[in-house]
């Protein structure tokens, strides 16, 4: 059963068409990412689904009900920028949030989400003398604490240190087990591949991408030659049937051209240099966002 | 209806929580009442240093009078009998020749002195006060002092020397002294109300003498009290919506209830603020008043119109106050649409004199039935002792209610888009197509 059902929904302000034709269903229980650059439209889509915008055109099906006009109790949502009462207690603003969206005390939720977080300590004090990353745990409470079966987080691992991204990745799989369906959009590529069942790319208000990480990578093949080798980026110019290089330092990733071998290929970096090791590999998530969205992307569309 | 009112609840706590609410509850009354108030605490507070004043007399006639007058006074006036406290400055006259050679350098003198804290004022009196004819500077009676034209020795003065002369004028033109006082007698004119017929009983009633209390002071209180609770329940809805959108509040709430849930939380929220404190003030004033023997005063029939008309008012103004905090992007943005949105407030504060003064002129009647004005110039004139037709409340209330449910029509509209909308500065022509488009 798909939570979520969008069909060729349009959203234009003024002369910028900011979602275009868009279909898409999100299935329960499933963590579903939204990828693509800024501007490109992610933040409206899930502005759409949550009811607070509504498309020009197409349709929203939320739990198999069109829900125009209405805010769902059953839906959880964490806007891009952060929304909270400065001068309200952290526990006081919980209570708030939650008791607004689920109609009920949440006490017992707050108390257990922010000793999860590790926030009891700052329980009783003013959100304006929390850090921003705190602010953060705390915007993602409010998010949750109504026990939604539905979750919409967009961008919630903007500015959070490591330590605090696991702890929300950890709290979202966590959610996840416990049978709600998680949406959330994401500029960090590892996150999207590491946590998400369905990737979901959005550029220009199109969509460009949509499935699990393997059938968008099998879209690409296995184009990419991960190798390190003695004499580094410098010894790999020039090389026939390799598309682009991106060098990571210590690893360079070489992206081999449609109808080349990569045997041949391989031969000749070993021929000018001394391989420590090589890979054969499907493209990542990053460099297909790239191919899409990057600037070889605009070059070619240029042309 | 939950949600609505747990917003209710937050906004209301938010506004009454807060110490700042307290010191206002206390200060209002005293701010709004101003001078009146601070001359009535202040009242003791009267300099009772002795004032030295020199006299000069070129009538030759008032001196004497006035020392004899003076020594009652300061027997009598200075020292509270109870407390035997001094309660006010004794007069001092020192009465001196006048200089005829040059009057102008005795002047200078008696100023120079004064300038320099040995003497509080000098009086001279014209040559001719007993019959003042001729030459306006020959019965002219002059007060010199640093503060003359407020100074409380120029009131005695006046109503001691005016008095005596016209005594003695009276004598003069041959009339037995002993009628002096039938004579000069002062009669007031009353101000009363209409007669009317008692509805139990049939009978024609005593017409009721009307005072300032009632003819002004009362509809005044009214009027003010109303002004005071729209600027604390209605005036912060523009601020405060403006900051829930700048700082992506209301894009949580959103994601919690409907835009016009949101908007009627935060409007009922500054109503409930308002009613709160209208009914301490109420209360608390009815309390006083009682204690204090004025209950009469108090306008208990006038009151539920006060509470339908101030719950109109803010529910009106609310909804335009937050419908265009909605379309505001930074506090420059609500500053300037603050004066044009609280014309409804401001505007009867400008002309209420007028229609005080004449309740049931034309111009006060239409402008009380223009519903942005009705509550506040339709409770004025219904407070006001002269009476009004009875159907124009009703009729204001009916056409300001119609207006108001326009108002929260509109400005859910308005505030549904505005509060997404982020950039640029509010337009009238944009939140006329959001008010149309929706």
């Amino acid at each position: 059963m798909n939570v979520v059902e969008i069909e060729n929904i349009t959203k234009t302000f003024g002369a910028l068409k900011a979602v275009d034709d868009l279909s898409l269903n999100v299935p329960q229980g499933s963590i579903y990412g939204f990828i693509g650059p800024n501007g490109s439209g992610k933040t409206t889509t899930l502005r759409m689904i949550m009811n607070i915008i509504y498309p020009d055109s197409g349709k929203i099906r939320i739990f198999d009900k069109e829900m125009r006009g209405t805010a769902s109790e059953r839906i959880g949502y964490l806007p891009e920028e952060r929304g909270m009462y400065k001068k309200m207690k952290v526990r006081e603003l919980l209570r708030f949030y939650g008791e607004l969206k689920s109609g009920r005390k949440v006490n017992k939720e707050v108390d257990y989400w922010l000793d999860k977080l590790d926030l009891s300590d700052w329980a009783d004090k003013k959100i304006e003398t929390l850090s921003k990353g705190m602010g953060q745990k705390v915007q993602f409470i409010s998010t949750v604490v109504s026990q939604p079966e539905l979750i919409i987080l967009d961008e919630p691992f903007t500015g959070l240190d490591p330590v605090n991204v696991e702890t929300i990745k950890n709290a979202v799989l966590e959610l996840r087990t416990q049978g709600a369906t998680v949406i959330f959009s994401t500029h960090d590529m590892n996150v999207a591949e590491n946590m998400c069942d369905f990737i979901f790319m959005i550029f220009k208000g199109k969509k460009v991408l949509d499935g699990t990480l393997v059938s968008i990578q099998d879209k690409y093949g296995s184009d990419t030659l991960r190798v390190r080798t003695e004499g580094g980026i410098s010894t790999l110019k020039n090389l026939d049937g390799v598309e682009k290089i991106a060098d990571f330092g210590q690893l360079q990733e070489l992206r081999i051209a449609p109808d080349n071998d990569h045997q041949k290929i391989l031969s000749e970096i070993m021929s000018r240099t001394r391989v420590y090791s090589f890979e054969l590999a499907k493209p990542t998530l990053y460099d297909i966002f790239l191919r899409i969205a990057g600037p070889e992307a605009k070059e070619e569309t240029d042309a | 209806m939950r949600r609505v009112f747990r917003m209710v609840k937050r906004e209301y706590l938010a506004s009454v929580k807060t110490k700042a609410f307290i010191i206002m509850l206390v200060l209002m009354p005293v701010l709004m009442g101003g001078s009146g108030i601070a001359m009535y605490l202040l009242r003791g507070q009267v300099d009772t240093t002795d004032k030295q004043v020199t006299v000069l007399d070129r009538s030759g006639i008032v001196a004497d009078m006035l020392l004899k007058a003076v020594e009652e006074r300061n027997k009598s006036a200075v020292y509270d009998k109870k407390t035997r406290k001094k309660i006010q400055p004794a007069y001092i006259l020192d009465v001196v020749k006048p200089d005829e050679k040059d009057p102008q350098a005795q002047r200078l003198r008696l100023s120079d002195r004064i300038r320099l804290g040995e003497l509080h004022a000098f009086l001279e009196i014209g040559p001719n006060v007993r019959h003042p004819k001729g030459e306006q500077s020959t019965f002219s009676i002059k007060y010199h002092a640093k503060n003359a034209a407020v100074d409380n020795i120029r009131n005695w003065l006046n109503n001691t020397i005016n008095p005596y002369l016209r005594k003695v004028r009276i004598k003069d033109a041959g009339v037995d002294e002993s009628k002096a006082d039938e004579i000069m007698a002062w009669l007031q004119v009353e101000a009363m109300g209409l007669v009317s017929v008692d509805e139990e009983t049939g009978e024609i009633k005593e017409a009721k003498r009307t005072s300032e209390v009632e003819a002004f002071i009362v509809p005044v209180i009214l009027f003010f009290l109303m002004f005071m609770l729209v600027m604390m329940g209605a005036m912060p809805l523009l601020q405060t919506t403006m900051e829930e959108k700048t700082q992506r509040i209301a894009e949580v709430l959103l994601g919690c209830l409907k835009p016009h849930e949101f908007m009627a939380g935060k409007v009922i929220g500054g109503l409930a603020v308002s009613l709160t404190v209208a009914f301490i003030y109420i209360i608390g004033g009815i309390f006083f008043l009682g204690n204090i023997g004025l209950r009469d005063y108090i306008p208990f029939a006038m009151i539920p119109w006060f509470f339908i008309f101030l719950v109109l008012e803010i529910v009106m103004l609310g909804s335009l106050l937050a419908a265009l905090g909605s379309a505001c992007n930074d506090p420059k943005d609500a500053q300037n649409l603050t004066f044009p949105a609280m014309i409804p407030v401001f505007f009867p504060m400008f002309i209420f004199m007028p229609i005080l003064q004449e309740p049931t002129s034309s111009f006060a009647t239409w402008l009380s039935l223009f519903p942005p004005f009705t509550p506040m110039l339709m409770l004025i004139r219904k407070a006001a002792p002269v009476g009004i037709p009875a159907w124009q409340p009703w009729v204001g209330l009916i056409g300001v209610m119609l207006f108001t449910a326009f108002v929260v029509w509109i400005g859910g509209r308005i505030f549904r888009v505005g509060i997404l909308m982020q950039g640029g500065a509010p337009k009238l022509s944009n939140m006329i197509k959001w008010a149309i488009r929706g």
